[in-house]
């Protein structure tokens, strides 16, 4: 993608914190049928992560040389602000409690399967063999650290 | 089009409308199912809502039901399927965040697993040893190479793609993989997660592995991994996410240094043996 005009940069971020608003609705609706979580009480949790949020796709978007994923720049912030030794710490895990775990995940799912629905002809295509072989891929890298780290964490004597 | 251009809300209001209400609507379907827990042995076959989410979405696309039903296509055209792309980049970021106060609390917990976090990232290594043998048998070439050299997320295709080009032989196994893992890997993981504690590996230790290098496929794994051993939930998806963030920084230099060379290398020795072995029963037959 060509590097955008910082009007058009501008733009874009709107853009993006209408959509992340919109993903953050939905996911008080679900988790107010899935959890029994009240709407009402979950919007202060619910804001100070569309904050962090916007702060992570902000990072992004004007650091596009890093290629370190807003997800991940999410992560950060909400990692670096819960470390038992931080001052914000209690604060921010008595707030983001009310927002569910999978209760953010529903939403992306869906968005999620819709997307991919371009892709199905494309799999039609592929030859069943190497959907056979991506099922292996699968195990084989699951079970390859799983074994891995029972063995370290036994060695350690942390399990 | 961009990222930029799909998002614009001017002149496009009711792709998004459309869209967002459908979202909408699956959320409430999947939430009113709930969790579907069914116990198999010591671990559970786990029905999360997300699962049924990614079912439903993907079947009131276009190309699959939209093909049959013409009224669902007036709702979910290409065009809204088109947009919803960077939508699930953006409505990842607040269980990104959620990972993130997961993580935090556990800090010191994780930093004495560093060893393990490290020395499981090897394990990615496990495609080869057992997806490659299984290429070979099924009579792939060189297309064995490119499907299981990792779990080719979008870093290996940009390896793969440097190195022999997505047209080559190599390319299209990676992509075999990759199309696999993005229409079917929510799905295979969600399954996988909640039965993985058959094997009697320690929880711990298959949360670990759930960090494969996919927000969406550790999700998927890791949540229903928690769901089926509810007593070390907060543990388990905080292996899980800090397993997937190391994946995410090592998994392209891995790929590099260790996978690539490593399975041309055993290409080279088993090849010959396994399709020799191949053609010398088919002769027979």
């Amino acid at each position: 993608m060509a590097e955008l005009a910082s009007e058009s940069k501008g733009r874009l971020v709107v853009n993006q914190f209408k959509a992340i608003l919109i993903s953050c609705i939905l996911i008080l609706i679900g988790q107010q049928i899935g959890f029994g979580i009240s709407i009402i009480k979950a919007i202060p949790g619910m804001l100070i992560v569309l904050v962090i949020c916007m702060v992570a796709i902000i990072i992004k978007d004007f650091t596009p040389k890093l290629k370190f994923p807003a997800f991940a720049w999410a992560s950060m912030i909400a990692l670096l602000l819960t470390m038992p030794f931080v001052p914000t710490s209690k604060f921010m895990l008595e707030y983001t409690k009310s927002v569910n775990f999978l209760g953010t995940t529903t939403p992306i799912l869906a968005f999620a399967g819709i997307a991919i629905g371009s892709q199905v002809d494309r799999l039609k295509q592929l030859s069943w063999k190497l959907v056979v072989v991506a099922f292996a891929v699968f195990l084989g890298t699951f079970f390859g650290s799983a074994i891995v780290a029972e063995i370290v964490l036994k060695i350690q004597g942390l399990i | 089009m961009s990222e930029y251009e799909l998002l614009e809300t001017k002149g496009r209001f009711t792709y998004h409308l459309k869209l967002y209400l459908t979202v909408l609507v699956i959320v409430i379907i999947c939430e009113l199912i709930g969790i579907i827990k069914i116990p198999v042995g010591p671990g559970n076959v786990i029905l999360l809502p997300m699962l049924f989410a990614v079912v439903i979405g993907l079947l009131i696309t276009p190309g699959v039901l939209g093909k049959v039903i013409s009224g669902l296509r007036k709702i979910i055209s290409s065009d809204e399927v088109e947009l919803a792309g960077p939508l699930v980049m953006l409505s990842l970021l607040p269980l990104g965040v959620k990972y993130g106060t997961l993580v935090g609390p556990a800090v010191e917990k994780i930093a004495k697993a560093g060893p393990a976090f490290i020395l499981q990232e090897l394990g990615n290594l496990g495609t080869i040893a057992l997806a490659l043998p299984i290429a070979l048998l099924l009579g792939l070439k060189r297309e064995a190479v490119g499907a299981s050299v990792s779990i080719c997320r979008e870093p290996t295709l940009g390896v793969i793609g440097e190195r022999y080009g997505l047209n080559s032989p190599e390319g299209t196994g990676t992509l075999g993989t990759y199309m696999t893992g993005t229409v079917l890997g929510t799905i295979f993981f969600g399954l996988l997660g909640g039965l993985a504690p058959i094997t009697g590996l320690h929880p711990y230790a298959l949360a670990m592995s759930c960090g494969i290098g996919s927000a969406s496929m550790m999700t998927a794994g890791s949540a229903s991994l928690a769901a089926s051993v509810p007593a070390m939930k907060d543990t388990i998806l905080a292996y899980a996410a800090t397993s997937n963030l190391l994946t995410g920084i090592t998994g392209m230099y891995s790929v590099i240094f260790l996978a690539l060379p490593s399975t041309n290398w055993l290409y080279k020795k088993l090849q010959p043996i396994l399709q020799k072995e191949k053609q010398v029963t088919a002769e027979t037959e």
